[in-house]
């Protein structure tokens, strides 16, 4: 080991680990002083004129630096989930009553577990002796056929949900956002820095499917209000009642006014869009249609806000697939934000056709299945030019702009898990984090140096460096430091000395038994290497497991305790036995030297 | 400077003892499971949990009553920060409607003291279910990682008492999780994924300490009659006991630090990796070495080494 060859290898081993870390850090240190000095000029066309001229480096140095976690930097961490059991029941043909409950009673089980969906189904299915053929695809294909068709359906639904994603996110404007898909159903999305969440999250959420659909005739409304109201009288439809008994129930909820339209009070929404997802309720309607709500409520004379009721055609006349462009602006009176959209030119010759087909009558504009404005057909519209107006602000309208930009999404997503953390908090944390490592590595290097003098010493040399090969790596691959992560390097600060300590008892027994301190350096690591490489392994194992396992959060604990402990097998062996060898080789050891 | 030095403490007198001692902790730690259970967090259960930092002290009992009369289900605690509580509640997707209904309520009724959400963590039923079923497939995996590993460097007998030690060291920690849970309100002691890497750090670290007795054992034993056993055990317990102290006591210090500076986030964790190094060091001492000792007695055949750490 201690030939002359070898001795070269290890200090030029040494010196490029350090070199490297050191670069590797660099930037993160540029970085950290250009927000210095940034903070420190007073005028703001002062900082204005550093940065424009410092542009390129401040660029570069925050690209390479060392990335802060979400729980450090404040943002959000959330997990969506592309709804299959939807995405499936689209995709099915004759649906009847029987599918829609066994694909309510798979939608249930695939809630609370996270078994796979198209097994689910299939399972539910097999119960029931039902083929899947029945349903879906063509009758000739084999179940497992059909599963693999599904599972490709999936598959490609789940890519497509990333890319509208992403492209929302990419609009709205976020920093370095990530979006990543995780098994075949959930889309991870890792936000950093997102100041206001509510609009975010509103945005993240919505399917985006804009349907144009025609209103059926008032005297239609009518009819069929009259005819839930009755069947609610009898006592047939058990749903929403408001508490009191009534000849008319449903028109304590909604009221008719003479011209045919009907509206609701803004308190009762909840209780009217419960009772139209009722079946026995769905089954009064006129074939092919639909009752909807308006999306945003509207301030009566009596100063009550109000939502209008709508009956329209269930098929659409057009589809927000044809959108090319939408823009937010406010309307001819400037008051009004409305959003303008336009069309392909296969959607503009259908949208033509229709609007020239249908004048004089009403084409509501429904997304999501929330009606935002249903204007009359004034008169063919050749251009392929629509409106959304219902609109309450301009931040509303650009978030439509957004979601109609990206395109709609092939299936619900639902946020299945979220963690926020505010940048209040945050900074509490980095805080928090910092002390522990101040305190925890000052805990060690003096216990060290007080138990072992100048050995001590040479640990907390090595310490330094493991320290810095942690934080340099988690720079160079690009990966962030989180609280989680912080805790890990103060842990494996303590690990990391273990090693150090075994050896020099070791070295002390030997120099109790009477051997130089030469031979008894070379004793101490030579017989201290087993159980060293033993709690290493194990330790590392742990970590490594954890890390596969380990979901968000927990994986930047592992990740910090595997290269720390994969580096203190470096730091704490080789880099402290070249430090005696050194200070051996000039007669500066003695037995004294390991306390 | 030398805090352990040629101790000659005979270990092995006092195994009885300790192997009561250990089954008695175990035993009230199992008694709390059984009857207590665990303390499980969002992670587990599923659920929303919303920090809410106040500017100023206000009483734990007026929050209460506002978000009850603002219809807010669920328990609100203090939290291990100045001046904030935790709200736990029902898992809901729609966190949006859940901090409306939380601020609003709080403006209105509680205006002198501005507030502030400063987390949101919202963990939905089928999550908490992958991530119970992540945190065994972990712990069964790492189990059977450092069985095999142990079982590789070491004979049989070594490698099984040293996952006896590791099991006997999460066990009580987790009796403990069990039994305080829920005790201290600066520590709530939740189940949660950060427990799970708790528990993993410990069944890593247990077997260092046990690493370093055995090896030692390992050393001296050969070629000895088993009549020497006894003597061969102590003393290399003795001999090793300064570094099994002072290995563990330097973790300990860093793993202290965490648990004070380090925030509410890490506190329980801190703790769960506190009390296992504990009991780690403990177990290498009086329960991996004498479990051995016992079985080499009972088997009364000699030890065939592998591994010999002679260079």
């Amino acid at each position: 080991m201690s030939s002359m060859k070898n001795k070269r290898f290890n200090l030029l081993l040494i010196a490029v680990v350090t070199l490297v870390a050191l670069w590797s850090l660099w930037p993160t240190w540029r970085d950290y002083s250009f927000s210095r000095q940034l903070s420190s000029l007073s005028s703001q066309q002062d900082s204005l004129n550093y940065t424009l001229s410092h542009r390129n480096e401040i660029e570069d140095a925050r690209q390479k630096s060392l990335k802060l976690g979400l729980d450090l930097k404040g943002g959000m961490h959330l997990v969506m989930e592309v709804d299959q059991v939807d995405l499936f029941s689209e995709k099915a043909w004759n649906r009847d009553a029987r599918f829609d409950s066994l694909m309510a009673a798979v939608a249930q089980e695939a809630r609370t577990s996270d078994a796979d969906v198209v097994d689910l189904l299939t399972a539910a299915f097999k119960k029931d002796n039902i083929r899947l053929s029945r349903y879906f695809y063509d009758i000739r294909n084999t179940d497992s056929e059909i599963q693999g068709k599904l599972r490709n359906e999936a598959g490609d639904a789940l890519v497509r949900a990333r890319e509208i994603i992403r492209n929302r996110i990419d609009q709205y404007g976020v920093a370095e956002p990530m979006i990543t898909t995780q098994g075949n159903r959930k889309i991870i999305i890792e936000l950093p820095g997102v100041s206001d969440e509510n609009r975010m999250r509103n945005l993240l959420k919505g399917t985006a499917k804009l349907e144009f659909r025609l209103l059926r005739e008032p005297d239609a409304l009518i009819r069929t209000l009259d005819r839930i109201n009755s069947a609610m009288a009898a006592g047939t439809i058990a749903a929403a009642s408001t508490g009191k008994q009534s000849i008319s129930p449903l028109y304590d909820l909604v009221s008719v006014s003479p011209g045919g339209s009907a509206v609701i009070d803004a308190r009762n929404r909840d209780l009217v869009s419960a009772l139209l997802r009722d079946a026995a309720v769905r089954d009064l309607l006129p074939p092919d249609s639909e009752m909807l709500i308006s999306a945003r409520p509207e301030t009566g004379n009596d100063a009550l806000s109000y939502h209008d009721l709508y009956l329209v055609k269930k098929t659409p006349e057009l589809t927000g697939g044809v959108i090319t462009e939408a823009k937010a602006t406010f309307g001819s009176q400037g008051v009004q934000p409305e959003v303008l959209m336009s069309m392909n030119s296969e959607g503009t010759s259908k949208w033509a056709r229709i609007t020239g087909a249908n004048i004089g009558k009403r084409v509501a504009i429904v997304l999501d299945g929330a009606v935002y404005s249903a204007p009359v057909v004034q008169s063919k519209i050749p251009n392929g030019n629509s409106v959304i107006n219902g609109i309450q602000s301009l931040e509303e309208a650009k978030d439509l702009e957004i979601v109609l930009k990206a395109g709609a999404l092939p299936a619900p997503v639902r946020i299945i898990e979220e963690r926020t953390v505010g940048p209040s908090l945050g900074a509490d944390y980095i805080r928090a984090g910092f002390q522990s490592m101040i305190w925890g590595f000052s805990a060690v290097v003096i216990f060290m140096i007080i138990y072992y003098r100048t050995a001590g010493l040479a640990a907390d040399t090595a310490l330094v460096l493991n320290v810095l090969i942690v934080l340099s790596v988690l720079a160079g691959f690009n990966a962030s430091l989180s609280l989680p992560g912080i805790a890990g390097i103060v842990l494996t600060m303590g690990m990391a000395v273990d090693a150090n300590v075994l050896i020099y008892e070791r070295i002390r027994e030997e120099i109790a038994d009477g051997r130089t301190v030469t031979a008894a350096v070379t004793q101490g690591y030579d017989r201290a290497f087993s159980s060293i490489l033993d709690s290493h392994v194990t330790t590392l194992a742990a970590a490594f497991l954890l890390y596969t396992y380990g979901i968000g959060p927990i994986q930047g604990f592992a990740v910090t305790l595997m290269i720390g402990t994969a580096a203190s097998l470096f730091t704490s062996i080789v880099v402290t036995r070249e430090i005696f060898q050194f200070l051996l080789s000039r007669n500066k050891m003695t037995a004294k030297s390991f306390g | 400077m030398r805090i352990f030095n040629s101790t000659s403490i005979n270990f092995l007198r006092y195994r009885k003892i300790a192997y009561g001692v250990s089954l008695a902790i175990l035993l009230a730690g199992f008694v709390s499971l059984a009857v207590k259970g665990l303390n499980y967090g969002i992670d587990f259960r599923g659920g929303s949990e919303v920090v809410i930092r106040f500017e100023k002290d206000v009483p734990v009992g007026e929050v209460r009553s506002v978000l009850r009369d603002a219809g807010v289900s669920g328990t609100l605690k203090q939290y291990g920060l100045d001046r904030s509580f935790l709200l736990s509640t029902v898992f809901s997707g729609e966190t949006n409607d859940l901090k409306l209904l939380i601020t609003s309520a709080l403006n209105a009724r509680m205006k002198d003291a501005p507030h502030e959400i400063v987390r949101i963590d919202a963990v939905g039923p089928s999550i908490a279910s992958d991530l119970k079923w992540s945190a065994v497939k972990a712990m069964v995996a790492a189990l059977l990682a450092i069985l095999l590993y142990v079982g590789i460097r070491f004979e049989l007998k070594f490698a099984a008492a040293g996952v006896v030690a590791i099991f006997h060291d999460v066990l009580i920690v987790l009796g403990l999780f069990s039994l305080l849970g829920g005790v201290f309100d600066v520590m709530p002691l939740e189940m949660d994924q950060s427990i799970i890497a708790a528990f993993l750090t410990i069944a890593g670290y247990s077997i260092t300490d046990t690493v370093v007795v055995y090896d030692r054992i390992r050393e001296r034993i050969r070629n000895q009659k088993p009549s020497e056993y006894e003597r061969i055990f102590n003393e290399s317990m003795n001999q090793t006991l300064s570094r099994t102290i002072i290995t563990s006591g330097t973790t300990l210090l860093t793993v202290f630090v965490l648990f004070l500076f380090a925030g509410p986030a890490i506190r329980g964790f801190a703790f769960a990796v506190f009390a296992g190094i504990l009991i780690g060091t403990y177990s290498s001492i009086f329960v991996a070495a004498p479990l051995v000792f016992d079985w080499l007695r009972l088997s009364k055949t000699p030890v065939r080494l592998r591994g010999s750490s002679k260079s």
